[in-house]
């Protein structure tokens, strides 16, 4: 009886204007997104075979990750190039720096079209399941043969799932099959397995949204009531409540200002510089002073900013919208925490090759060799282990007390 | 008549649940973001006056000139209106090693956002279904068989909605403004006010162009649930897509060449490739120095050289024109290829300002971006407060390397004749500090003109359209 009534939502969803201005809108975006943030990622990868540290130099750099393409993330910050010298680490920033317009609006990458815009259109999937049905009297029919409510609400859920999650893992798949006959693209074997973590969770995301849709509309008498209720709720969850998170949390922990930092480098250095210069003490010892005190200075601000991102990270997981966008891009490798265990492996690079760096003072370039700086993204286990598991079994807990909220209000619901 | 009509839209709108609930939720989100970007402000007006006082300790103790560049800079300092705008202004840092990513990954929340996002989707929620809503109900019929032009009641369905619209945002901006106003240290100043009273004309705007696109979208509709779905299509398109892509497009129309390549390729120019220029023009020179004093072809060692410069008047007049051959050959490889980057540069920089052009341009298709653009630039924390500091900038960099230094030097100079004056400490606490200032309230009208009169132009095109679509409307 469930699947009777999933076919007949499936059915009567193909034949809507809804369905047909969702799938209008679901193709565009896709490919949209996906040709626009593939040719960002080439364009990255042409940059980066431009800077490719030569064998000996102290420099790391990272290529860009395929998987950018669909979730950008840091993948900007983390493909800089970080030069190791004796005065600091050097950093250069790459391709996007010239267009200010990009800072004004976020990347429209896949995981904002799924974050955003799809989790509207699975609101809209929802939002008038119960109440609509009602008001064409076809719910009365519906319950007036012996089916049991929960079956009712099973087909329902399952039917809109279906008509909302097959059109849009065809045209992701299909997205993605395009992309791969790019040459420059390529992924390995377990970067596929990341992409599919990753619709998996976005797919979990959608479900959590059609359930809410559902649980919405069971709670009001009107279709009219429930949009406007579901629409404030949306905008709740993914918009306000993220970015005011982030906010509330610096309220908390007091970070010092990133401008601070490196204005705090330069006083010191040259300070050193000078004082070396006047009392004619061994440079050496001068530097080490300068190591010594910015070395305190990081480790004091990266402390803070740790403690700042578990905090801001845990005031937004009241949104699954947050969940989701710190699992996914975790997963595709350009998270957060991707992004800090990067600086560390380059902190230690940096302290591996900075003695001799020093020792090599008065040798002429050419002769000077280092070890190549190697990075190993983390595994998809500590991914999950660092937090990506949480937010999972979180979006599955908001599924889970979503679909049984909606069952209980549809139990109680009035069909008359 | 017109009046009975808009006071029917009012009073409609007044006891729907949706207006309670969109006045609610405005009400709550406006006052929490002033009151949480009020702290953020305090914080960072802190945070600056602690670096600052860095600065100021450096200078009495270690400024020496030869490094003070990378010391004393001129750096933005937090503005008031910070409170409520923020724009531009996050703390990323992408040029260092520490950078702070949490603003990439969640862009701040600001007023800008409330208007762009949560009053464009009230605007729509409230209009959706103005005509066919009406339709639906049988009111139109009723309406329309009276003596009522069609014309008279477009214009009292977008007045009345508007103006419920526009009533609990002002209720809700009001309560952010006492927020400001109770803060004991967030001194708004006059032109602030007027900017504020600029970006809330803006905003009114704004939303008359959601309402509009409302009213239109049902004057095309039969039925108000297909209204709404084809609402919330032209609201994801003109809010979340046509913004964020525009930058993207634009680089695509109009590409600018790498910044990483242009910077390597300079650098090769002056430095490899000058270095080879040089050598060539030097044996060029030196070539020619040698056919006029062919005395300089004997081979000397170094010390005899040096006597005989001492001793031999011609030989030294030789030697000097060697010298200035040579000199003349870097000189002049210095300037050809330093020509050469500058090119490379300043066509980097053409490309970038065409791109960025062009972007800006693309966006201001969305009524979204012509409002961040204009409260942006009122409330200096957009691209015309960029623009407006790197003024400010040079201007205080040529007081302080042209006019300070030189006296300074030349002090410094005359009391001890034989020191380093580059690398000794100099007290330099009198220099002229760099001071910010916000751009006239004027200037910045003038940049928030274009977005607004786009603004307006989409509400004239708006209404003729929405009032085309009800004239033909069956109301049946």
């Amino acid at each position: 009886m469930t699947w009777t009534i999933a076919r007949k939502e499936i059915l009567s969803n193909l034949l809507s204007y809804k369905f047909f201005v969702v799938l209008l809108l679901m193709v565009l975006l896709v490919a949209t997104s996906l040709f626009i943030m593939h040719r960002d990622y080439n364009l990255r990868t042409a940059d980066y075979q431009i800077i490719r540290p030569k064998p000996g130099e102290p420099i790391a750099l990272l290529a860009p990750n395929p998987l950018s393409i669909f979730a950008k993330g840091l993948d900007e910050a983390m493909t800089r190039s970080f030069e190791i010298g004796s005065v600091g680490i050097t950093v250069r920033a790459g391709q996007s720096s010239g267009n200010v317009i990009y800072s004004f609006f976020p990347a429209p990458d896949f995981l904002y079209i799924v974050r955003v815009v799809l989790s509207l259109v699975a609101l809209l999937f929802g939002f008038d399941q119960v109440s609509r049905e009602r008001e064409q009297g076809t719910l009365k029919l519906v319950l007036g043969s012996s089916v049991s409510r929960a079956k009712v609400l099973a087909g329902k859920w399952l039917g809109n799932f279906l008509s909302l999650a097959v059109p849009f893992l065809l045209v992701t798949l299909l997205g993605t099959a395009v992309l791969l006959l790019d040459p420059q693209v390529r992924f390995s074997p377990g970067q596929f397995a990341r992409l599919g973590l990753i619709l998996f969770l976005s797919v979990l995301y959608l479900g959590f949204f059609l359930s809410l849709g559902i649980l919405v509309s069971a709670l009001t008498k009107r279709a009219a009531t429930s949009i406007v209720v579901l629409l404030f709720i949306w905008a709740l969850l993914v918009f306000i409540i993220p970015n005011l998170g982030t906010l509330l949390a610096r309220q908390f922990v007091a970070v010092p200002p990133v401008r601070a930092l490196s204005e705090k480098h330069q006083q010191t250095w040259t300070r050193e510089v000078l004082l070396g210069m006047a009392k004619g003490v061994d440079r050496k010892e001068g530097i080490a002073t300068i190591i010594r005190e910015n070395d305190q200075l990081e480790k004091d601000y990266r402390l803070k900013f740790d403690r700042l991102v578990r905090l801001s990270r845990n005031i937004n997981r009241v949104s699954p919208s947050a969940s989701f966008l710190d699992a996914a891009s975790e997963i595709a490798g350009t998270g957060i925490g991707e992004e800090s265990r990067i600086k560390g492996d380059i902190i230690r690079y940096n302290d591996a090759v900075i003695g001799r760096i020093l020792a090599d003072w008065n040798v002429i370039d050419k002769d000077k060799t280092y070890p190549a700086f190697t990075y190993k993204p983390r595994s998809l286990g500590e991914i999950f282990a660092g937090g990506a598991l949480f937010d999972t079994a979180w979006l599955v807990f908001f599924n889970i007390i979503s679909f049984a909220l909606a069952f209980v209000a549809f139990v109680r619901y009035d069909v008359r | 008549m017109m009046k009975t009509l808009i006071a029917k839209e009012v009073r409609a709108n007044l006891l729907s649940f949706r207006f309670l609930a969109s006045f609610v939720i405005l009400f709550v989100v406006v006052a929490i973001t002033a009151a949480v970007l009020a702290g953020d402000y305090t914080r960072s007006l802190d945070d600056y006056s602690q670096r600052q006082a860095e600065i100021e300790k450096y200078l009495r103790t270690y400024a020496h000139f030869n490094r003070i560049q990378g010391v004393l800079q001129a750096t933005q300092p937090p503005i008031p209106f910070q409170a409520l705008v923020r724009g531009l202004t996050a703390d990323v840092n992408m040029e260092e090693f520490d950078d702070d990513p949490l603003p990439v990954m969640f862009p701040l929340i600001d007023l800008t956002f409330i208007v762009t996002i949560l009053m464009s989707l009230i605007a729509l929620i409230l209009s959706y279904d103005a005509v066919c809503g009406e339709k639906e109900d049988g009111t139109l019929k009723l309406m329309l068989a009276n003596n009522l032009a069609r014309s008279k009641i477009v214009l009292a369905k977008f007045a009345g909605g508007a103006l419920t619209i526009v009533g609990p945002f002002l209720v809700s901006l009001a309560a952010g403004m006492i927020i400001i106003l109770a803060h004991p240290r967030l001194g708004w100043a006059g032109a602030d006010w007027g900017a504020l009273g600029l970006i809330a004309a803006g905003a009114i705007v704004y939303v008359s162009v959601f309402y509009l696109i409302g009213v239109l979208i049902s004057s095309t509709h039969r039925s108000s649930a297909s209204s709404i779905m084809t609402s919330l299509f032209v609201w994801v398109l003109l809010i979340l897509v046509v913004p964020n892509l525009s930058p993207y497009v634009a680089s695509f129309v109009s590409p600018a060449p790498s910044r990483i390549k242009v910077y390597r390729e300079m650098r090769r120019l002056t430095d490899v490739d000058r270095d080879e220029l040089g050598r060539k023009l030097s044996d060029e020179y030196r070539a020619e120095a040698l056919r006029q004093y062919p005395v300089l072809a004997e081979r000397l060692t170094e010390s005899e050289v040096k006597s005989r410069v001492a001793a031999d008047a011609e030989y030294r007049k030789a030697y000097e024109a060697m010298r200035a051959a040579v000199e003349k050959a870097w000189a002049d490889a210095n300037r050809i290829q330093g020509a050469k980057s500058d090119a490379l540069e300043a066509d980097l920089g053409r490309k970038e300002k065409a791109q960025t052009g062009l972007a800006r341009a693309i966006s201001m298709a969305s009524p979204l971006a012509d409002f961040s653009y204009l409260a942006t630039d009122l409330s200096s924390t957009g691209t015309r407060n960029l623009e407006h500091f790197g003024r400010l900038r040079e201007a205080w960099g040529s007081t302080f390397y042209g006019d300070y230094r030189t006296k300074k030097l030349a002090e410094f100079k005359a009391r001890n004749p034989t020191a380093d004056e580059w690398n000794t400490a100099i007290d330099m606490t009198d220099a002229p500090r760099f001071r910010y200032t916000e751009e006239s309230l004027g200037g910045r009208l003038g940049a928030a003109l274009a977005p607004f009169a786009v603004l307006l132009g989409y509400c004239v095109v708006l209404f003729a359209a929405a009032y085309a679509a009800f004239a033909r409307y069956d109301a049946r």
